[in-house]
């Protein structure tokens, strides 16, 4: 299978004494369900940002889908945010006067799709997730586990190559972290979408293709 | 795209109507200041318009004298081709080319006579005899003005009808005055009619030359306009042709400068609370920006560029001006209406009598240049006091924002 992202000796440092990611390579292969996991400060949050597209690295590079990213390209850089890249937050980050359906066809917005179209995306996956009667609540009116739905549907109505879920389950309880998780590794499956999950617990590992461990911003076996 | 920014403008209305309190209260800054622009210049124009009213119907507006212009520091004369040409210009309804003169009766009384053919002066100034008939073509028939009839039968006996010594006052080659004389014939008087005629002797302007020396050109035109709004149109013309034009419309334009300056300066100074109302909107924008920090580094997260988060915010700035101006449009209507019912008994007060005309009429005047004024500079104001918030929306680092709890 091809690489979907790959970083080679990516480094990010901040001031001249912390060192967030050092020298880190990796590969994601395209349909890949992969785990990382860490304590806090490990600096998997910032190789997310960095994949995201939503920070730089200070050396190194990445490809996403087989091109090299240039991070000094603002536009470039948001046409990536836009076509191929979706976020699943730990605080589930929805925007609180949008219903659950504006939520999540918010992205498709920035794509400039027609209106019957972005409908018709954000019901599908509403109820794709298992929320088609939420459709017009609120998110204060949803449930911890329902809004991460939410989420997961909003990162995937534009059909990114990729998404980036960041201690998706790190709010909720137990129950309801394996049902997210569950979720997640069946999106995958049915659409071939490629996710990179940062998870703190091990418990559920088993649902992964692949671990990969990090500590004090290098990547361990 | 078009169907790109309604969205985003249904997106910014949403984010504008959630605290609906501080929307009302900010677009309520502004619409202050627009209220008392909006009042103020409706005064300025009110007190325009009764002053042109008043200049129209205490004058002729309609008559124009060109005289000689100046081009250039030569002298552009009043030719017979000239005076074709003014009569041929549109809206001109009768000119009169005439010749002027000073003359003086042999007990030295004034005459300032005006020479043109009598059935041109009717068509022009319309003259109503009192007494007598108009004068002939070629002969020494003078009519003779109201008040100038009234002094010469007192001092000097002329009656309608009576002949009467003339000297023209004229200097030989030793400089000494060598007076010229001749006989007019008084046949006509005119009716008073208060204007510069009531003191002129008019007479035909080949006599006018035989006494007082042959000329080529006219020393001025009288033209009659159509009707009192054209006079501006042949005015330019006149102008066009680069000679002089003089009437009461000139009054007309200096009380438009005049009430430009004040209506400037007025706004000008009322203007300040518009900027106090811009200063309260990028307050609220900087407040909004900062609460919604988060929001705006996700919505930067799912792929809205830099400019997609400017016009958002600009969106919403755009919403509190369109509110602003439409309450502050409808307050200066109402500031407008006090001004006229409280304020046109104290205005009168200090006018005195001069200036009865305001009394029935208002002294303020909402026209809608003035309303789409107030809008334009609500909008315009809201969409500049966004700017700073918006770029400071706008840069925000999307990962430091996602962040903030």
């Amino acid at each position: 299978m091809t690489a979907i992202v790959a970083t080679e000796r990516l480094t990010k440092r901040y001031g001249t004494t912390v060192t967030a990611l050092d020298d880190v390579s990796i590969e994601i292969r395209r349909g890949e369900f992969a785990a990382i996991v860490g304590r806090s400060g490990s600096g998997k949050s910032t190789l997310m940002n960095i994949l995201g597209c939503l920070d730089a690295p200070t050396s190194g590079s990445v490809a996403i889908g087989g091109r090299q990213v240039d991070y000094t390209d603002r536009s470039a850089l948001v046409h990536l945010r836009r076509t191929a890249i979706g976020f699943v937050f730990q605080q589930f980050n929805l925007i609180p006067n949008l219903t659950a359906e504006e939520n999540v066809e918010y992205p498709l917005l920035f794509n400039y799709r027609e209106r019957g179209e972005r409908t018709e995306r954000a019901r599908a996956l509403l109820e794709r997730v298992g929320l088609p009667e939420r459709a017009s609540h609120y998110p204060a009116e949803l449930s911890g586990g329902e809004q991460q739905r939410v989420a997961i549907a909003r990162a995937l109505v534009h059909d990114p190559l990729i998404v980036l879920a960041d201690e998706p389950t790190g709010n909720l309880d137990s129950k309801t972290s394996t049902d997210i998780l569950e979720l997640l590794r069946e999106l995958n499956r049915d659409r071939q979408t490629t996710f990179v999950v940062v998870t703190h617990d091990r418990e559920c590992e088993s649902l992964f293709d692949r671990t990969i461990g990090m500590v004090d911003g290098r990547v361990v076996a | 795209m078009m169907a790109k920014w309604l969205e985003y403008a249904r997106i910014a209305g949403r984010q504008a109507l959630r605290k609906r309190a501080r929307l009302l209260l900010t677009a309520l800054g502004i619409a202050i200041g627009v209220a008392a622009v909006v009042g103020i210049v409706s005064l300025g124009e009110g007190i325009r318009c009764q002053s042109v009213a008043m200049i129209e119907e205490q004058s002729d507006l309609a008559l124009i004298e060109v005289t000689a212009g100046l081009h250039g520091g030569t002298i552009v004369p009043i030719t017979a081709s000239k005076t074709a040409s003014i009569a041929s210009l549109p809206h001109v309804q009768a000119s009169a080319p005439v010749v002027k003169a000073a003359f003086a009766t042999r007990q030295q009384t004034y005459l300032g006579v005006v020479g043109g053919r009598w059935d041109e002066m009717v068509a022009v100034f319309d003259p109503v005899l009192h007494q007598g008939r108009g004068y002939r073509a070629g002969s020494a028939d003078a009519v003779i003005g109201r008040d100038l009839a009234d002094q010469l039968l007192r001092y000097e006996g002329i009656r309608p009808g009576d002949t009467f010594g003339v000297l023209v006052r004229e200097y030989g080659e030793s400089g000494l005055p060598e007076d010229r004389e001749g006989d007019l014939a008084a046949v006509g008087i005119l009716q008073e009619r208060d204007d510069a005629l009531d003191t002129a002797v008019l007479m035909d302007a080949a006599t006018v030359t035989a006494l007082a020396g042959e000329r080529d050109t006219y020393d001025a035109v009288y033209v009659r306009v159509d009707s009192p709004e054209n006079v501006f149109s042949v005015v330019e013309g006149i102008e066009g042709l680069g000679l002089n034009a003089n009437g009461a419309f000139e009054e007309i334009e200096s009380v438009n400068n005049l009430m430009d300056v004040v209506i400037l300066v007025l706004s000008s100074f009322t203007g300040i609370s518009l900027v106090v109302g811009a200063l309260m909107i990028v307050n609220t924008m900087i407040i909004s920006v900062f609460e919604r920090m988060r929001e705006i580094g996700i919505t930067m997260a799912v792929g809205a560029s830099q400019s997609d988060v400017v016009g958002l915010i600009l969106l919403e700035c755009l919403y509190i001006g369109i509110i602003g101006g439409l309450i502050g449009d409808l307050m200066g209507i109402g500031f407008a209406a006090i001004i006229n019912t409280v304020g046109r008994s104290l205005i009168l007060d200090r006018l005195g009598a001069n200036f009865a005309g305001f009394a029935e009429a208002d002294i303020t005047l909402i026209t809608p240049q003035i309303l789409a004024a107030g809008m334009l500079i609500a909008v315009l104001l809201s969409l500049l006091a966004g700017i700073y918030p918006a770029l400071k929306a706008a840069r925000l680092n999307p990962v430091e924002a996602i962040r903030q709890m």
